[in-house]
């Protein structure tokens, strides 16, 4: 007992400002044991082994001049750099004070955690001891039984300290859990479906939201037929909507700093500046195009409006680069100027005017009637307390931040819409038929409220001919919409402007799955829905009120309760029945922004197709319930990645390896990978030291583009040499050699940059010679000059560094995992690959584990250390010289400073501790890349990956590569020995 | 079983790349300027005994899905769709059944002309280059095999 008590106790021991690092106290934890068990002078003995030593290796050990480091420190480095002359007895006297001090309260104190059995040997313990007292030993009965009454005395003490928070019935009370629940949204914004979420979803808190992750049932293969079949359901009110607002010419010229038109079509495409289309675009710091990119944003331009050069932009992006984003458009629209929120500037063009006036006169009564009901509740409550209200928005942010900046210059103003737009996406062929079913066009007011002035926006809309007249094309576009089978069918972003009513309204009584009408296809105005399939939206049709924020604020405040609409119901004659005149309130406006499914790549064209609708704040429950009431299923994050994994398109923080959130992103997932594999007993883990793999929790995509580089340079020397050699065969000593050289210098500056120039990216693809996913038919490519070194090279010349994302495809068996290694075949290989087996695959042979002995030699100099102190310090000066000599020492010191720094203290079993050697020559086969998504594709029906090759990497494989072979790789998962062979398609 | 599982993959006919450049005319396009990108083809809605011939699904498959729909699924008779290049494949695995059945099947064959949509994409980003659609003509084939009646 005595013993254990010694074991645990050391860890309290500290001694003001002396850092006491892990491994000491590991040790002492040994030491103690042993002279506990000798029985000796376990109390002081016992305690430091320093203290035991012979005044010789006390200096050695002294640290620093002040503090005293307890126990026997691994690098031996530290103790001959500042050794004092002098001990000075004050200090030392009472560390040792301190410590006996502490070791003696340790010894004293027993815990309530503390049991009795704990004093009996292992073969004597039962089950349930601590309930049944007669299954202890008689003689410890006593003993048990007052601890028992004493845990239990202070068990009820500490529930009577808890029952002071008031009862469960008072704390479901609907204000009570309002209050609890705005108190919790503070951190962490909360979606306005959380609540629905948090009982079906494993929610997670990611870039500052609560988000669902995955459904608590079992469906994964039913949400991706209901992607591929019917519809899948996703809240995306989490991106983050900034909204931007002035002149075109000055907004265009603004924004094109963040952008290339080498990339693909900017802020500026055509179809895009009418509004008929949603645009995408990845932006980059302001002029910085190659490098530096923060991440791809989608954006919609508001239509324009007759006579007016004052445009509106929305630009969607994620919550991980809204900050970034929002101070790069800062500085290029140069607006600095804050607004004070109360004094929102809303500058809309000039037909909203007539409608804020009557808006702000009528203001006052809904506001009445609240506080006439507020003040009802508060009187029951204390007064102090602010009465509960539902935060809609963002609740993390103090009302006093500013969300509008200004420019005096340019006359843009940026506002920041985060939280202000519910945005749903609607994933699947028949997302559209789920529209069609729950959304019903806006009811137009009949005449008696027409002539009456009203405080809602619908009316006084009604008043107007040409906003009716628009409303009814709108409508007439949102019915043949219904007549559609598939929403492939529709011109990829088309936008669609509408009033619904209230979808609560026309809620069925029962969930049914919303199918296309299929008979309503002889009446179908063939002609008009021709139209609409190859041109799209006209111009005109896809305005909406929903761009307008005084229509916005309208609709969010005078949202009918649900109680309110549950007691009309209740009043209606037939039960079920509708309600017939729809209630005033109940409009509004929406967006309707179709999403392009697959565009890449040969088959599953338009796959995932889908909507997205954008809703103002506040409405996004009764929105919601009805859409589920369709039958749809609804997706988390994890399929949204699944989502976009089967349309071949990179997923936002994860695939953006050269963003600052895709770096942020790989960072926590490095964390998260490296804890769950510590949390295994070593002898249980995967050894990655052995299956040769260096960096199972992360890709060091830095370390592999300069490998690569310094290869192909070495090559091209080579090449002018000897030109009968023209190839990467080098030996690996002067490769490395170079390597430490060249990295050293290179360090500096660390900058990958991923291939998004969409001429390179066209020849890369051809030179890749594409074939669908199985490599049964290869397709036509265009004009493709043809691969040669000459063309290699300057290819090269533009982007030596930089990776570009590729898809795998398996071609027999084999499932990639997350960071699965992309390697380049032999001649061998390939010769495998002609003769059609599956068990035919390459396999890497197993690698020897340098580190094991440093590891024992670690464990055993830290027992060693225990019994006979003078010895260890030479075996640790063995142990840390012997593996850096075994080992390549190839250094990219600096590579991350936290693993690093982990790695100096401690060794974990079955990982390549930092620095790596070489990356690309490590294994038998030289690896390109590695995976950042994989897993077997439904869609496919085979083993699909995505991840980064080095661009200078892949040329030199393709050039090497017979021609039937080309574009041919191998996949290794980190836990596995087995190559499989996978097929390289870079789509543009 | 009768029922595709994904009529994603499993439904959709595949037009040959060969018909494009055949049925229209090369001329008002520059394949340097613009990116072609084919839309699905229409879909209509689909009974339980429609199968649509595919160049992608292994024609042995596909026959046993037809025998089984015939066989098994207890249908007296099912549509065998085909379009562009898959015409071919339909006929072929209509004929099959015909044959593998000893005479009990018959067959009746329509043609028809499915309207495509093709989107083009400028390559050039600029504001002047507007995307465009244009709609082209390919063949189908739709084979209706049966038991004939007894009488």
């Amino acid at each position: 007992m005595r013993a254990k008590k010694l074991r645990d106790q050391p860890t309290s021991v500290m001694y003001p400002s002396s850092p006491v690092t892990v491994e000491s106290s590991t040790q002492n934890g040994g030491d103690a044991r042993d002279t506990g068990a000798t029985g000796g002078d376990g109390a002081t003995g016992g305690d430091d082994p320093s203290d035991v030593k012979l005044p010789v290796e006390r200096q050695k050990n002294r640290h620093q001049r002040d503090g005293w480091v307890r126990g026997h420190q691994k690098d031996g480095a530290v103790y001959a750099k500042d050794m004092s002359k002098y001990i000075s007895g004050g200090a030392f006297a009472r560390a040792r004070a301190a410590e006996v001090k502490t070791m003696l309260k340790a010894v004293n104190r027993t815990t309530g955690s503390c049991h009795v059995f704990g004093a009996l040997p292992k073969h004597m313990r039962r089950r349930a001891m601590g309930h049944n007292v007669k299954r202890l030993p008689r003689r410890l009965r006593d003993v048990a039984n007052r601890m028992h009454k004493k845990s239990l005395q202070a068990g009820s003490k500490k529930k009577k300290e808890q029952t002071k928070s008031k009862s469960r019935k008072a704390r479901r009370r609907h204000g009570n859990l309002l209050l609890e629940f705005n108190r919790r949204q503070r951190k962490n914004i909360w979606l306005e479906t959380h609540i629905w979420h948090a009982k079906r979803f494993h929610m997670v808190k990611k870039w500052g939201y609560c988000l669902g992750d995955r459904p608590t049932y079992k469906c994964y293969r039913p949400c991706y037929r209901a992607m591929s079949t019917h519809c899948l359901l996703q809240d995306l009110s989490y991106h983050c909507c900034i909204e931007l607002q002035g002149e075109e010419d000055n907004m265009l010229a603004c924004l094109s700093q963040l952008t290339s038109k080498e990339a693909g079509p900017t802020f500026a495409a055509a179809l895009c500046i009418l509004g008929r289309r949603q645009g995408s675009v990845v932006v980059y710091r302001a002029g910085l195009y190659p490098s530096q990119p923060l991440g791809p944003v989608t954006f919609l331009w508001r239509p324009r409006t007759q006579g007016s050069t004052h445009r509106q932009l929305w630009i969607w992006a994620h919550p991980s680069i809204k900050q970034d984003l929002l101070s790069e458009l800062q500085g290029v629209c140069q607006c600095f100027e804050a607004v004070v929120p109360p004094v929102v500037p809303v500058v809309t063009p000039a037909e909203v005017v007539p409608s804020l006036e009557p808006e702000l006169q009528s203001e006052k009564t809904p506001e009445a009637t609240q506080t006439l009901r507020t003040k009802r509740k508060r009187n029951c409550k204390d007064s102090s307390e602010p009465p509960a209200k539902k935060i809609l928005g963002d609740g993390t942010r103090s009302p006093t931040t500013p969300v509008t900046w200004r420019s005096s210059s340019t006359g843009i103003v940026i506002n920041d819409l985060t939280m202000e737009i519910v945005r749903y996406r609607l994933i699947g062929p028949q997302a559209h038929s789920v529209l069609a079913e729950t959304l019903e066009a806006a009811s137009v007011c009949d005449e008696i409220n027409k002539s009456q002035p009203s405080s809602l926006w619908w009316p006084e809309h009604c008043k107007d001919e040409s906003k009716m007249n628009l409303h009814q094309q709108q409508a007439d576009i949102f019915h043949i919409l219904k007549d559609i089978y598939s929403t492939g069918e529709l011109p990829s972003g088309t936008v669609l402007g509408l009033t619904v009513d209230d979808p609560r309204l026309t809620l069925p009584t029962k969930k049914v799955k919303a199918l296309p009408c299929v008979k309503s296809t002889q009446d179908v105005d063939e002609e008009r829905m021709k139209e609409l399939v190859l041109r799209g939206v006209p111009d005109h049709c896809c305005q909406s009120f929903l761009w307008e924020q005084s229509v916005r604020d309208n609709v969010t405040d005078n949202k009918m309760s649900e109680q309110e609409l549950n007691r009309m119901r209740s009043e209606v004659l037939v039960p079920g029945s509708r309600l017939s005149p729809t209630p005033l309130q109940g409009r509004v406006p929406i967006l309707l922004v179709h999403q392009p499914g697959k565009q890449v790549g040969h088959e599953m064209t338009s796959w995932g197709a889908g909507w997205d609708l954008l809703l103002p704040k506040g409405w996004g429950m009764a929105f919601w319930i009805p859409l589920v009431y369709r039958g749809v299923r609804i997706g988390g994050l994890n399929m949204s990645l699944k989502h976009s994994q089967n349309k071949g398109t990179p997923h936002f923080p994860h695939d953006y390896p050269d963003c600052p959130a895709g770096v942020r992103f790989q960072e926590e997932q490095e964390t998260e990978l490296l804890d769950k594999f510590k949390r295994r007993p070593p002898a249980k883990r995967t050894n990655f030291v052995k299956h040769g793999c260096l960096a199972p929790f992360r890709c060091p995509w830095q370390q592999l583009a300069e490998e690569w580089e310094l290869i192909t340079k070495e090559g091209r020397v080579e090449e002018k040499r000897d030109d009968q050699t023209q190839t990467t065969t080098n030996t690996d000593t002067v490769m490395e050699e170079e390597m430490t050289s060249h990295l050293t210098v290179t360090k500096t500056q660390s900058c990958i940059t991923v291939l998004r120039n969409r001429k390179s990216l066209k020849l890369l693809s051809g030179w890749c010679r594409p074939t669908t996913s199985k490599g049964q038919r290869s397709c036509r490519v265009g004009q493709v000059p043809p691969l040669s070194s000459s063309a290699v090279s300057l290819f090269l010349t533009e982007h030596g560094v930089s990776l570009v994302w590729v898809r795998l495809s398996l071609l027999a068996k084999g499932k990639p995992e997350l960071h699965a290694m992309v390697c380049v075949p032999v001649p061998e290989d390939l010769k495998l690959l002609s003769k059609k087996s599956d068990s035919n695959c390459p396999q890497e042979p197993l690698h020897r584990n340098h580190f094991k002995s440093r590891i024992k030699r670690r464990n055993k100099g830290s027992k060693k250390a225990a019994t006979s102190s003078s010895s260890t310090d030479k075996t640790e000066g063995k142990g840390s010289d012997l593996p850096s000599a075994s080992v390549p020492k190839l250094t990219t010191s600096t590579e991350d400073p936290q693993s690093s720094s982990e790695s100096s203290t401690d060794l974990i079993f079955g990982l390549w501790p930092d620095p790596l050697p070489s990356i690309t020559s490590h294994c038998s086969r030289v690896s390109l890349g590695w995976v950042t998504q994989g897993d077997f594709s439904l869609s496919a029906g085979c083993g699909e990956a995505l991840g980064f090759v080095s661009v200078a990497g892949l040329l030199n494989t393709l050039l090497n590569q017979p021609m039937e072979h080309r574009g041919m790789v191998l996949l290794r998962n980190p836990a596995s020995l087995h190559y499989r062979f996978a097929k390289i398609n870079i789509e543009v | 079983m009768a029922d595709p599982r994904n009529p994603g993959t499993s439904s959709i006919p595949q037009a040959a790349p060969a018909h494009t450049d055949s049925t229209s005319p090369a001329v008002d396009m520059d394949p340097v300027e613009y990116t072609l990108r084919k839309r699905l083809p229409r879909k209509l809605p689909k009974r339980r005994n429609d199968v649509y011939v595919n160049m992608k699904t292994d024609f042995r498959a596909q026959l046993a899905r037809c025998q089984k729909l015939l066989e098994g699924g207890g249908h007296r008779e099912i549509c065998v769709h085909g379009l562009g290049l898959a015409i071919n494949r339909a006929i072929n695995i209509a004929l099959q059944l015909q044959a593998t059945s000893q005479g009990a099947l018959q067959l009746a064959a329509n043609t028809s002309t499915v309207e495509l949509v093709d989107d083009l994409e400028p390559e050039d980003p600029d504001e002047a280059g507007e995307p465009m659609t244009r709609t082209r003509n390919n063949s189908a084939i739709h084979i209706k095999v049966f038991y004939p009646d007894p009488q």
